[in-house]
């Protein structure tokens, strides 16, 4: 009886162990992420596209979707070309909010929103990998580099999803 | 009849001296002062592995200035008890392109022997404003590469970024700032120092120096001296140039 409650410990274990998903090495070697161009009428401080660089840059390493997270603008070697990545988008549309608004209705009413769209394009022949539109929500209280934050995380999570679809065969 | 003149006159001034008197320390507090408690040092750490160039240059670099408008440039942070930098952001940075710049090599040991002389300009060293959760840390310059041989130059920009979590103890918040402000410092070097826009910068200024004037000085020798000898044969020179 021990042996059996033993024997099935180990074999929960063991499903267990091996559900887990192993980690994968990741298929780019780098990832360059360029400053977001903001369109006309986009009303954001100039220190919003430096940071929602910085937090896509963090986010990209996070996220181990590539060996390396380079700079703007850094020499990437030939033979590396094929492997890189390249991450440029422009900021579309972005609404202040209402924070009255935002109190007397709720549910989303009068809240701050943030669209972008980014292109991920292959170093090398500069074929684009992906096309992602971005869309963020947030309390019209909050500070709009906590949008940032938020929209830099969405977008690597559906670069994520969109690279792996790219990946399977048909 | 005088006393009753100058009573509120005395009480008045009793109370501005009294007021005075209080604001002045508390003015004096607010303002934080360096004490080695507070205290960060920022360091590269590993030097930046450099790009490679096909004529690799020596380079010098002249000096370093702060062109951020920051009165207090080895102030950090404000609250908190305020959180300051043993050294000014120049000579850090300085030190950083120096510690890379040698590792290659590539480092001239003065500047009559240098190839191309650097002048570094620092717009921001430190934190900027952040999301309020976490560190925003932000080292950006921009350097004037020039051949000191034909006077022409070139600008390079760089820009490094970094981000980490915020903390609630003073000892946490004071080790993430200095991890925070290391990062953003090797990434800005590495922006520099790995850019395309110094190969060009390399590239183009080399260019300048030997490889262009060069045959056209040999061409236009050649040019004059025919010239002086017939008029056709300088034409003939003009074709092949």
């Amino acid at each position: 009886m021990r042996i059996l409650l033993v024997a099935v410990v180990v074999a929960i274990f063991a499903v267990d162990a091996s559900a887990k998903p192993k980690e994968e090495t990741p298929r780019f070697k780098t990832a360059e992420a360029k400053h977001f161009t903001t369109a006309e009428g986009v009303e954001l401080s100039p220190t919003f596209v430096d940071y929602f660089y910085a937090e896509l840059r963090a986010e990209l390493t996070k996220a181990k979707l590539v060996n390396e997270v380079i700079g703007e603008g850094e020499a990437v070697e030939d033979a590396d070309a094929p492997k890189s990545l390249v991450i440029s988008g422009t900021i579309t549309e972005y609404k202040k909010g209402n924070v009255v608004k935002s109190a007397l209705i709720g549910f989303g009413a009068g809240f701050k929103s943030l669209s972008m769209d980014a292109d991920v394009v292959r170093r090398s022949d500069k074929q684009n990998l992906c096309v992602l539109h971005v869309h963020v929500k947030v309390d019209p209280r909050w500070n709009e580099k906590v949008m940032a934050k938020g929209a830099a995380h969405q977008m690597v999570k559906e670069m994520k999803k969109a690279l792996a679809e790219g990946t399977k065969p048909a | 009849m005088v006393l009753n003149r100058t009573l509120p006159l005395v009480t008045v001034l009793l109370i501005a001296a009294g007021l005075t008197w209080m604001a002045c320390p508390r003015a004096g507090a607010d303002e934080p002062k360096p004490k080695p408690e507070n205290t960060i040092s920022i360091q590269l750490g590993e030097p930046v592995p450099l790009q490679k160039f096909e004529h690799p240059p020596k380079f010098w670099i002249a000096d370093v200035t702060d062109r951020s408008g920051n009165p207090q440039p080895m102030m950090v942070m404000k609250e908190r008890g305020g959180l300051f930098l043993d050294k000014q952001p120049t000579v850090t940075v300085k030190q950083a392109i120096e510690q890379s710049l040698k590792g290659a090599n590539l480092l001239a040991a003065d500047q009559e022997s240098a190839d191309l002389v650097l002048r570094v300009y620092l717009f921001h060293f430190g934190l900027a404003a952040g999301s309020g959760l976490d560190f925003f840390g932000k080292v950006e310059f921009s350097t004037m590469v020039k051949n000191i041989k034909t006077g022409e130059s070139q600008e390079v920009k760089a820009v490094g970024t970094s981000i980490t979590k915020g903390a609630v103890r003073k000892k946490s918040m004071q080790k993430n700032v200095e991890v925070d402000i290391e990062e953003a410092l090797h990434d800005a070097m590495r922006n520099f120092l790995r850019g395309t826009q110094l190969k060009e910068a390399v590239e183009a200024l080399s260019k300048g120096a030997g490889v262009t004037p060069a045959p056209a000085l040999a061409a236009g020798n050649r040019l004059r001296s025919k010239n002086l000898r017939s008029g056709a044969a300088g034409e003939q020179i003009q074709e092949e140039l």
